[in-house]
């Protein structure tokens, strides 16, 4: 209850946020990505997390919802949501095959398996003309209901929403039978089969509600950027960021997905904006011209990947259960 | 005539992929972890090798003598400060630090060397041998691949009649009787990040003269790394060079016959084919996995 009520009230100040900064497309922008990946990390968190397998794989549900949706949209001048929804299917067809095949490994195999299986959905989406190959799709026009779909705010609510599910869903799995058997399947496989936990259905179910979520998230996106290629939704980076993500903040809680984003995201674009290189240039503390001030224009702005491997190194050392695993700890 | 060509270029790949794969296994082997730095190590060799040539002008399979000992030091002193730490962690927290210390070691090469891939040009690079009427097979390839047989004759060598090689096979049999018998495991999961450091980063400047030097190019070679261990067994060294020859015809072939950019498909169809029917690999044992 507690829960339910604290999901509420960040909800409720999260949705009052625009009307508060205003309508500045950029910090708009980045306040979008903040909830994509806080959703995308806690849709992972609930197989990853709660029921122990940890998929590095992800951007296969996220590429095939953004795919899905493009190709309808553009092509066959497809409703969005009815888009939305054929890129569930598509993202649960490709989950039922991989939940066969992963989740008879264990360990080392179920991981690499899944990174095998994403890979082949983005090689193909890279070799197939339909998918548009290495050019990707662009999507010149899109309406929905005459919501003005060039401004960012009806998919700053959008990807809201979809964290405030997620976040339900994981209260609501976490309390119910099913989350019961997902983690006692994460904290000994064995013993959970052995009190007739059905391992394989179970697994399956959480894979494919994460699976949807992501691909909903990655509908959202794809219609927001209006373009996507293999490199922007299906790319194994983009399944360590959202592990990533959980594990910094905190795996297998309800709100370490959440705090991983919020901490994550704005360093990540304080980085690639080189807020910092323009800082220190507007200060005299290095001349632009310098060897140093050109060269921090030129590279900090790679670095946000770079401080990214510091952080998860830092995290499994000293942290390895994240910042909300520590402080549970602590108390 | 398309065929034996396919190959036996494929063979020749092969070869150099069994190095990488051999040095992961054996990672894998002695310490069970899933090494993710692997084709980021493969990356480094790569940039030595160039730098070698291009600074020194050390032909880039002589500065081999160079580059086998820096990196085992290297790939020694990650072992002793990161990996020695997790060692007895969760599978996954061992795979996310090497992916964390992967990541900095592509991104602070991207940082060094910029995003521009290099080219290592010998004067020998484009020269090819011909045999059997028609048959061409590349000279930088065909050194590179005596190459990785000198090497991994030495490995086994090493590991079949020193003390330290038997220990290391020991290790990788069993740690705790290992232990029990006075082994120093601590330091055996040193030499075998050492020598996995040292044999990824040999792959990468074998492969270097034949290749795009790119910061990111240890992606693709950490993923065939995997196939091929997964393909021979995890943790067997034997397994992954027949693992490495294979996946190499296998690509060769699949470039011949069907397109070049399905190749990697073709490998990751058959990685799966292989970890649904026989997940202990084709030369492993049941029961391992």
């Amino acid at each position: 209850m507690k829960q339910i009520i604290l999901i509420a009230v960040i909800a409720g100040i999260a949705a009052l946020l625009p009307f508060v900064i205003g309508d500045s497309p950029y910090f708009i922008g980045v306040l979008i990505s903040v909830l994509m990946m806080a959703a995308l990390s806690s849709a992972w968190n609930i197989l990853g997390g709660y029921a122990g397998q940890y998929s590095f794989g992800h951007a296969a549900y996220f590429g095939s919802g953004a795919y899905t949706t493009m190709i309808l949209i553009s092509k066959f001048n497809f409703n969005p949501l009815v888009s939305m929804v054929a890129g569930i299917i598509v993202a649960c067809i490709i989950a039922l095959i991989t939940g066969s095949i992963v989740f008879r490994l264990r360990g080392h195999y179920f991981g690499l398996a899944s990174i095998a299986v994403a890979e082949i959905v983005r090689l193909s989406a890279l070799n197939f003309d339909f998918t548009g190959g290495a050019q990707g799709i662009l999507l010149t026009d899109v309406t929905l209901w005459g919501l003005d779909l060039n401004s960012k705010i009806p998919f700053y609510y959008g990807m809201l929403l979809v964290l405030v599910l997620t976040l339900g869903i994981t209260l609501y799995l976490r309390t119910s039978k099913t989350g019961f058997y997902l983690q006692a399947i994460r904290e000994d496989q064995d013993a959970a089969a052995s009190l007739g936990i059905n391992l394989s259905f179970y697994k399956n179910k959480a894979l494919l509600i994460s699976a949807a979520l992501t691909s909903v998230l990655g509908s959202l996106y794809a219609v927001y950027i209006r373009f996507i290629d293999t490199s922007a939704v299906l790319d194994l980076r983009l399944s360590i960021e959202i592990i990533l993500t959980a594990i910094i903040g905190g795996v297998g809680t309800l709100w370490g997905p959440v705090l991983g984003a919020v901490l994550l995201v704005p360093l990540a674009e304080i980085l690639r904006s080189n807020v910092i290189g323009d800082a220190l240039v507007k200060h005299g503390v290095v001349s632009e011209t310098s060897g140093l001030g050109v060269f921090l224009k030129e590279n900090l702005a790679h670095a946000h990947v770079l401080v990214y491997g510091i952080i998860t190194v830092v995290c499994i050392l000293y942290l390895p259960k994240g910042i909300l695993g520590f402080f549970r700890r602590v108390k | 005539m398309f065929f034996l060509q396919s190959l036996l270029s494929g063979i020749l790949t092969g070869g150099v992929y069994a190095l990488a794969g051999i040095g992961m296994s054996l990672v894998f082997g002695v310490m069970n972890i899933s090494n993710f730095a692997h084709g980021d190590l493969m990356m480094l060799g790569m940039y030595l090798a160039y730098f070698a040539f291009t600074l020194l002008h050390i032909d880039p399979y002589i500065s081999l003598l160079l580059i086998i000992p820096t990196a085992f030091l290297f790939g020694f002193i990650v072992e002793k400060v990161f990996i020695h730490r997790i060692i007895s962690h969760p599978h996954q927290n061992q795979i996310l630090l090497t992916i964390g210390l992967g990541l900095i070691m592509s991104n602070t090469a991207l940082l060094a060397f910029t995003s521009d891939p290099k080219i290592l040009t010998t004067s020998y690079s484009s020269s090819a041998v011909h045999i059997l009427g028609g048959i061409s097979l590349s000279v930088p390839l065909l050194l590179s691949f005596t190459i990785t047989c000198g090497i991994t004759g030495i490995l086994f060598l090493f590991l079949s009649k020193t003390t330290t090689g038997l220990a290391l096979w020991a290790t990788s049999q069993n740690r705790e009787a290992a232990q029990l018998m006075g082994i120093n495991v601590a330091k055996m999961s040193a030499i075998a990040f050492g020598l996995g450091t040292a044999l990824a980063a040999t792959a990468g400047a074998l492969i270097a003269p034949t290749y795009y030097i790119h910061p990111m190019a240890g992606h693709t070679f950490l993923l065939k790394a995997f196939t091929i261990c997964v393909l021979g067994g995890l943790g067997s060294v034997v397994g992954a060079g027949v693992g490495g020859i294979i996946i190499g015809i296998v690509e060769s072939m699949s470039s011949t016959y069907l397109s070049s950019d399905w190749k990697d498909v073709v490998v990751f169809i058959i990685f799966l084919v292989v970890l649904l029917l026989r997940p202990q690999g084709l030369l492993g044992k049941k029961g391992e996995q």
